[in-house]
Parts: structure tokens; C-alpha cells; sequence
């Protein structure tokens, strides 16, 4: 990632009002990491899978401050269970932000499977999402998320995508 | 050693925490053993969570003492967690396991720690939770709810249990999403806060 998608991404975290962010670090977002650990504003905590994450996101939530559960979106695979269960079980939401392994472009093997699966997943637990691919629509996609998602009080994403994670 | 019994000792030591707890019988029981924290009390039926939403609600309420009510089966299937909480090493998390070495929800099939040589304490102590024990009976367990919910540091009681369940006692009758508003209005209340607010319009 660029500096500046990288800045882009932190703005829209703090306009959301995000203070707490769970991640297990990816490669396409490998510069994000870094830059939220060394936020004064922003407490990150590594987690050891993504569904952990979804948890601890959730418990976020029922504390009045806001999280973000950031991953390549492969995670989203490992955060079915937990998410379908607060979700879907007690309305508790989780806001995602992903990196987008799989699309157009991808010239991994083994990151293919997580293009196919993320937004087939995605639809199968009625979670909205955007797909961004230009850094100027980074900030304003997450807030929105944020908005929408304490709104109907259920789980958003932001799968981040193209030059801006290549 | 009776899972109710332990839930009284430690009912009786609660007064403004908040608590997670796991899906099962437990969630029966810690409702009739402590009804004075039900609506500190987020019930949720969920394997794998109620540690990891403890501590986030930990993380997010750093003042506030919060307690985790896990189960042996809850545990196993994330001990992932483990780790977490020895690294990040909350202050304000107390995590008690009631460990009856079953699935007890759907009649008692064996989990992992009905061997007798799956250690959950000692699995917590090698992620880094120095204070991590097993109590076997009730006056053991008490006094680690007494030290735990005093500690400065993360601090886990496996508490092994046998598979009875406490009976003729009232069930529970809301679902998971009247339990969250529940419990939401309650930090709300006693925190001064707005966890979920009026929309923009009516």
C-alpha cells in the first residue's frame, strides 16, 4: 500500500470514531499495520485468528467504543461462526475491513480460492459491502460502513481492492 | 464439586461487574444462582466467544472489573485467546471455565479434557497467564474468585465441575438479541454512556 492509503484508511477510521483495531497481518496491507500500531489514537491488538477477532470486536461494541476487525479477506472464511452468531443471534456488529486477495489481477494461486469465496460468503450472511479500488473513495467507504452498520446494528465490510493494494 | 454451588460463592462476591457468559445449563443456573446480576449478565450462545467478548468489552471499559464464565468446550474451541490475554494482559479480566469435561447441551459426550491429560490451566499458564489454576472444590474455588477478582493481571480458574444440573430452577425465557439490549441499557446506565443511540430522524 501507498502512504497515502494507508493515511486514507486511518482518516476514515477516526472520522467513524474507531479507537480499537483487531488485525492478524497480511500481506497486502502489510504497511497498514505498522502505521496503526504507531497511532496514538488507536489501540491494536493481534489476534490469532479472525474469528477471535469478530469476538473481541463484539465485545468492543457492547463497551460503547468502536472497532474494527481489519484482514485479508481469507479471514472472513475463519470468522463465519462468530459473526453469524452475534449477528444474526443478538444483533451485535462487527465492522470489517478487508484486503481484497483474489480479484482481478491476483496472480497468486493460492489466494484464488478467497476471491471466489468472499462475496458469495459475504451475500450468505446478508452483510453489506463495498469494493473499493481507488484511494480518493477509502475514507468516505468507511464511515459509511460505520453509519450503516450502527444503524441495523449488523456486520458491514470495506474489501479494499486494486492499485490500491497493488 | 456442583457447578451452582460455585456460582453462588461467586454471585455473592459480584456487585458492579459485568459478566459473559457461555451457552449450556450454566446460563439457567447463573440465573437463578445470581439474580442480582442479570442484567449485568450478557448471556450469549455462542462457543468460542464469550472470552474473546469478554476481554473486548475489557479493553473497551477499562475501569470496570468484567468476568468471563467459560466452559471446557467454549475454551477448546478457541484457545487462541489464550495467547491474547497473556500478551495483552488486561487488568480488569477475571475468567472462570466450568470445566464438566462434556457437551453437556446435548447430553454428555466427552470433550477433550475428560482424558485427564488435557490441561487447561496449564495450557493458559504457557500462553503466558501467570495466574491460572484448577479449583476442585468449592472453598478452593471460592478463594480464587476472591484473588482473581482482585487481580491486576488476567487471572483463570478452571473449575472442574461435575455434569449435574441444578434442578426445578426458572429458565430464562429472552432470546440473544432481548439479552443484548438488556445488557447494553445496563452499561449504558451505570456508565454514563450512549452504546446505542436515536437515529438522525424519527
Amino acid at each position: 500500500m501507498k502512504q497515502s492509503a494507508v493515511d486514507a484508511v486511518i482518516r476514515g477510521l477516526k472520522r467513524a470514531g474507531v479507537s480499537i483495531v483487531c488485525y492478524l497481518p497480511d500481506s497486502l496491507f502489510k504497511e497498514l499495520y505498522p502505521a496503526l500500531d504507531a497511532d496514538p489514537d488507536i489501540r491494536t491488538i493481534q489476534v490469532t485468528n479472525e474469528g477471535e477477532g469478530a469476538a473481541i470486536c463484539g465485545g468492543i461494541f457492547l463497551s460503547g467504543k468502536r472497532a474494527a476487525l481489519i484482514m485479508e479477506n481469507s479471514g472472513l472464511r475463519a470468522s463465519v461462526e462468530p459473526l453469524a452468531r452475534m449477528g444474526l443471534g443478538a444483533g451485535i456488529p462487527v465492522v470489517m475491513l478487508m484486503s481484497y486477495r483474489g480479484d482481478m489481477g491476483e496472480n497468486n494461486w493460492w489466494a484464488v480460492p478467497h476471491g471466489v469465496t468472499m462475496e458469495p460468503v459475504l451475500q450468505a450472511l446478508r452483510i453489506p459491502y463495498t469494493v473499493e479500488r481507488e484511494e480518493d473513495k477509502i475514507e468516505q467507504a468507511i464511515f459509511d460502513a460505520y453509519e450503516l452498520a450502527y444503524s441495523s446494528y449488523y456486520h458491514t465490510a470495506v474489501a479494499l481492492s486494486g492499485s490500491i493494494v497493488r | 464439586m456442583k457447578r451452582f454451588d460455585c456460582m453462588t460463592k461467586l454471585a455473592a462476591r459480584l456487585e458492579n461487574e459485568l459478566v459473559i457468559l457461555s451457552l449450556g445449563a450454566s446460563v439457567d443456573e447463573w440465573y437463578n444462582a445470581a439474580p442480582h446480576m442479570r442484567k449485568a449478565s450478557l448471556f450469549q450462545q455462542q462457543l468460542g466467544c464469550v472470552t474473546p467478548q469478554a476481554f473486548g468489552l475489557a479493553v473497551g471499559l477499562p475501569d470496570r472489573q468484567i468476568v468471563s464464565l467459560d466452559t471446557d468446550g467454549g475454551m477448546l474451541f478457541n484457545l487462541g485467546i489464550l495467547p491474547t490475554l497473556g500478551n495483552e494482559s488486561p487488568k480488569n479480566l477475571f475468567v472462570v471455565v466450568w470445566d464438566n469435561e462434556q457437551y453437556q447441551s446435548i447430553g454428555g459426550p466427552k470433550t477433550h479434557t475428560a482424558s485427564g491429560t488435557v490441561d487447561l490451566a496449564a495450557m493458559a499458564q504457557g500462553a503466558g497467564i501467570k495466574n491460572a489454576y484448577i479449583a476442585r472444590t468449592v472453598e478452593e474455588f471460592d478463594a480464587h474468585c476472591e484473588a482473581g477478582l482482585a487481580a491486576n493481571e488476567p487471572y483463570v480458574v478452571i473449575a472442574k465441575v461435575s455434569g449435574t444440573v441444578q434442578p426445578e430452577i426458572k429458565r430464562k425465557h429472552s432470546d440473544g438479541r432481548e439479552d443484548k439490549y438488556i445488557f447494553v441499557r445496563h452499561v449504558e446506565a451505570t456508565e454514563g454512556i450512549t452504546i446505542m443511540g436515536p437515529s438522525e430522524h424519527n
